[in-house]
């Protein structure tokens, strides 16, 4: 199958799907198991132009709705040291720097990550990219599998260093849906 | 060699014999221990769900290298982040979580790579059904946890299933895939 249902002249703008849009983080506990974190649905919208090879993408990442599997270590994210949800509800992601393969499907998207209000340069790798005509909705929807990997020290989310690792690695579903 | 050494020596061999018939019993601390699944979504993204109750009791000799374990996961506590997704997943059309409350890891096979676990062979009970499944370790490790103080040791594991053997086939027509990756965090404290 190819990586695009049919070729689109000219920008086109598509909703995130809130039902296929997480983040999810990993981060070593101990040097011994992964800790995982869901963060979502994410909301935003994604502006492909393929005939120019350029994107934009625009994401609120709620961090409120942080979902652990454990209510105390929830509430533990969520503090001050953390991910400071009080002050900082919202997490962003703005990138306007696409990368495409040969076959037109996105390949790395590069931008600014803002957490705790702080702004540091992002880059996310594609795992898996396609875009389908879907029969249920009708409409052309574009995802996929991407990832990244971010020092939370550089936030300022740093209860739990050097036991709970630095580096975050992020693991973003996202499908969006075609006007 | 002085008398000291051979002293010495003597309570090494002595430290390592007895070390050697320690098999020590660890419980699952069950807010580090979560089984995920992922499957394809259309060829598109991956679909994830998180199972937050699992308990369980894992045996580990570190010396003898065997180990066991016998886990249960609450099929009821899946989450997914999305309510509707949830409640399909957990109906009579796919897990069947009302009749089928637990699945069940039971393994008495522990593959160790030096004085780490490798891989555990055992059978995965999910949807009422038993089929062997062998779980790869992509880390494991023991430490002394400063909180609890007690030995904690865990890894992450991971595996794929294929779901149709489980009785499982919804959606298998419309393409959904057969083939679901496991991954699976661990941690468990010394008893």
């Amino acid at each position: 199958m190819p990586a695009l249902a049919q070729p689109v002249p000219g920008p086109v703008t598509y909703q995130l799907d809130p039902n296929h849009t997480f983040v999810t983080f990993e981060v070593m506990h101990f040097v011994t198991s992964t800790l995982r974190g869901r963060i979502g649905p994410v909301n935003g919208e994604v502006t492909i132009d393929r005939a120019a090879k350029a994107g934009d993408l625009r994401l609120s990442i709620p961090v409120t709705t942080v979902s652990s599997g454990s209510r105390m270590l929830d509430a533990r994210l969520k503090e001050p040291d953390l991910l400071a949800t009080s002050e900082y509800p919202e997490a962003y992601f703005v990138a306007t720097r696409f990368q495409f393969d040969a076959s037109g499907g996105v390949k790395e998207v590069r931008g600014e990550f803002t957490l705790r209000g702080v702004s540091e340069p992002l880059s996310l790798q594609a795992r898996s990219f396609a875009c389908r005509q879907d029969a249920m909705l009708k409409r052309q929807v574009c995802g996929g599998d991407f990832d990244g990997v971010l020092k939370r020290s550089r936030f300022g989310a740093t209860l739990g260093l050097p036991f709970v690792g630095d580096d975050v690695h992020l693991v973003v579903q996202v499908e969006a849906i075609a006007p | 060699m002085t008398k000291f050494s051979l002293l010495a020596v003597a309570a090494a061999l002595g430290f390592a014999a007895s070390a050697h018939a320690e098999s020590a019993t660890y419980a699952i601390e069950p807010s580090h221990s979560f089984a995920t699944f992922e499957i394809g979504h259309f060829g598109t993204s991956t679909n994830r769900g998180r199972f937050n109750k699992t308990s369980g009791t894992v045996t580990l000799d570190k010396a003898a290298k065997t180990g066991a374990l016998d886990v249960t996961v609450d099929t009821t506590s899946l989450d997914t982040g999305t309510a509707a997704f949830t409640k399909h997943i957990s109906s009579e059309e796919i897990l069947n979580v009302a009749a089928n409350p637990t699945a069940k890891l039971v393994a008495t096979k522990f593959v160790f790579n030096g004085d780490k676990v490798a891989e555990i062979d055992g059978n995965l009970t999910l949807n009422g059904k038993t089929n062997p499944v062998v779980l790869k370790a992509q880390n494991f490790n023991c430490y002394m946890n400063p909180m609890v103080k007690r030995e904690v040791c865990g890894g992450d594991f991971d595996a794929t299933i294929v779901r149709s053997q489980y009785g499982v086939s919804y959606g298998l027509n419309y393409g959904f895939p057969d083939n679901v990756h496991l991954v699976i965090q661990v941690e468990a404290v010394k008893q």
